[in-house]
């Protein structure tokens, strides 16, 4: 006879003790200087715990846009407007929101030359997915943005019970910025929405886990995975400017099943520690939930 | 290419192919520019079976057919997969390319979605000559990325001295202007090979397909 493999003991949900601490850890954290905002929300599926600071707050998206933006790549793809492999035109040229004056993403202020590299040849959908994601292209970014439209990316988020994510733009769109015209992000939103996919609930179980696995391949690991245990697998986005540092992903510890957390930060221009700070909040919160007593924060 | 040689690409008329083709390649369709003038698009097509055929078909010494059919997911979807079809004057596009690459004196590099495109191409914003097989779009030519002002101005009038009656466009942001690549126009041309099945198609004939 097969030998069943008892199912793992769930863990239970952190005190209220333990959450205070971490709210006093956080409220610490923000009185530094050169620290304006602190947001943070996490969703426990091992326990359905959740902590939210500030977690409604609208902030400047920076690059966390982009899982939205992938988001509604899959959406495409579900509907059967795209494939993975459908080839795209890289054309370095984008009409501003504002009055539809082109513009071009700077590609010494892109994170990634390899799409820069393309210039007036096809790359596929997927391959600039990935490229949007894990390097934080921005060139990739609008490409996809243009062939999908910004109209797909918010109906995707409507469509999906999805609040506190607001796209409005491509990146890199100076005329939008100065005419105020940005993308929003709460921490709220991006837990939803990096729930569903976790959970294999945006549209399909398979385009879920081909995102999913796109966001593992992350390259900026000095937010969120920074101080945590190397058996622990993130899949995360980052999103940084001058104003703003933020981090949100999917935490897998082992013998657990994985948290959803947000943690964005709005900063005086020259303030240092972003990415620090992140990972001083992000480690506070696996302590929280993987330790027996509910984390030590002090 | 002794006397032995033939062109690989069977001539088809547009007129007599399949509906979905004929509802986005649009053959001997009269359109209108923005002008207001009336173009007739091609009907005469070549067929080309497979994108192998396309990177082995050399149209001149320094151009395969595939650069200048090489479209993205804006294509009409019909077009996106093969045979496709591609209408008859590329060969003289492509010999045209040929003398300005001989002027240049190094690689010519033509854009994606920059040689044919169908009527239906997303990315048309009104009747384009890419839907007669007559336009190109250059990118790069050698080393230089034909992205500002100085590049794409000198590289347009070089175009102009090789090539008697070319159209370029000019450097600008708006609309018919260009400022990240070189547009090379010929016009409104439109090739009917020999041994084109058009003298047994007539009128009516023409009438049933559309």
């Amino acid at each position: 006879m097969p030998t069943q493999v008892p199912p793992l003991a769930r863990a239970a949900p952190p005190s209220d003790v333990a959450l205070d601490s971490l709210h006093t850890h956080i409220d610490a954290l923000e009185r530094r200087p050169g620290v304006r905002t602190i947001a943070v929300a996490v969703h426990d599926t091992e326990t359905g715990a959740s902590f939210r600071r500030h977690a409604d707050r609208w902030l400047h998206a920076a690059s966390t846009i982009k899982v939205a933006i992938l988001l509604g790549v899959y959406a495409a793809i579900h509907r059967g407007w795209l494939l993975p492999h459908s080839r795209v035109h890289v054309r370095n040229r984008f009409a501003s929101a504002v009055d539809g004056h082109p513009f071009r993403v700077a590609a010494d202020r892109d994170a990634d030359s390899e799409v820069h590299r393309s210039i007036g040849k096809m790359m596929r959908v997927a391959d600039l997915a990935v490229h949007m994601i894990t390097t934080s292209s921005n060139l990739a970014t609008n490409l996809l943005l243009d062939l999908v439209g910004l109209e797909t990316v918010q109906r995707s988020l409507d469509e999906l019970y999805i609040d506190g994510i607001d796209v409005r733009r491509g990146v890199e769109d100076e005329r939008a910025f100065e005419a105020g015209i940005n993308n929003r992000v709460s921490a709220d939103g991006l837990v939803q929405l990096l729930r569903l996919i976790a959970e294999e609930r945006a549209f399909t179980p398979e385009l879920s886990r081909e995102m999913l696995g796109i966001l593992h391949r992350q390259e900026f690991r000095s937010g969120i995975p920074a101080l945590l245990p190397s058996a622990v697998r993130v899949a995360n986005k980052t999103g940084d400017i001058s104003t703003v540092a933020h981090d949100a992903g999917v935490v897998y510890a082992p013998n657990r099943k994985p948290y959803v957390v947000a943690i964005l930060t709005e900063w005086a221009p020259e303030a240092s520690g972003r990415s620090a700070t992140i990972a001083d909040i992000s480690h506070a919160i696996y302590e929280l939930l993987t330790s027996q007593h509910g984390g030590k924060h002090g | 290419m002794g006397e032995a040689y033939r062109f690989p690409l069977r001539v088809v008329d547009g007129l007599r192919l399949e509906r979905s083709l004929r509802d986005v390649l649009l053959p001997g369709r009269v359109v209108y520019d923005d002008a207001g003038h009336p173009h007739t698009l091609p009907r005469y097509f070549y067929e080309v079976p497979s994108w192998e055929h396309a990177m082995n078909i050399q149209l001149s010494p320094n151009f395969a057919l595939w650069e200048l059919i090489q479209t993205d997911v804006r294509e009409a979807a019909p077009l996106r997969g093969f045979p496709r079809f591609v209408p008859c004057a590329v060969t003289m596009l492509a010999l045209c390319l040929e003398r300005f690459r001989d002027a240049v004196g190094t690689f010519v590099h033509v854009a994606a979605n920059g040689g044919y495109r169908s009527p239906r191409h997303a990315v048309n914003t009104g009747t384009t000559t890419h839907s007669w097989g007559t336009a190109v779009n250059i990118y790069r030519i050698g080393d230089v990325q034909l992205d500002d002002r100085e590049a794409i101005d000198r590289y347009s009038a070089m175009a102009r001295q090789t090539l008697p009656g070319v159209w370029t466009r000019p450097f600008g942001p708006n609309r018919g202007q260009t400022d990240d690549q070189l547009h090379l126009d010929f016009g409104y041309v439109v090739s009917v090979p020999h041994g084109a099945p058009a003298d047994s198609l007539g009128f009516d004939a023409e009438r049933r397909a559309s």
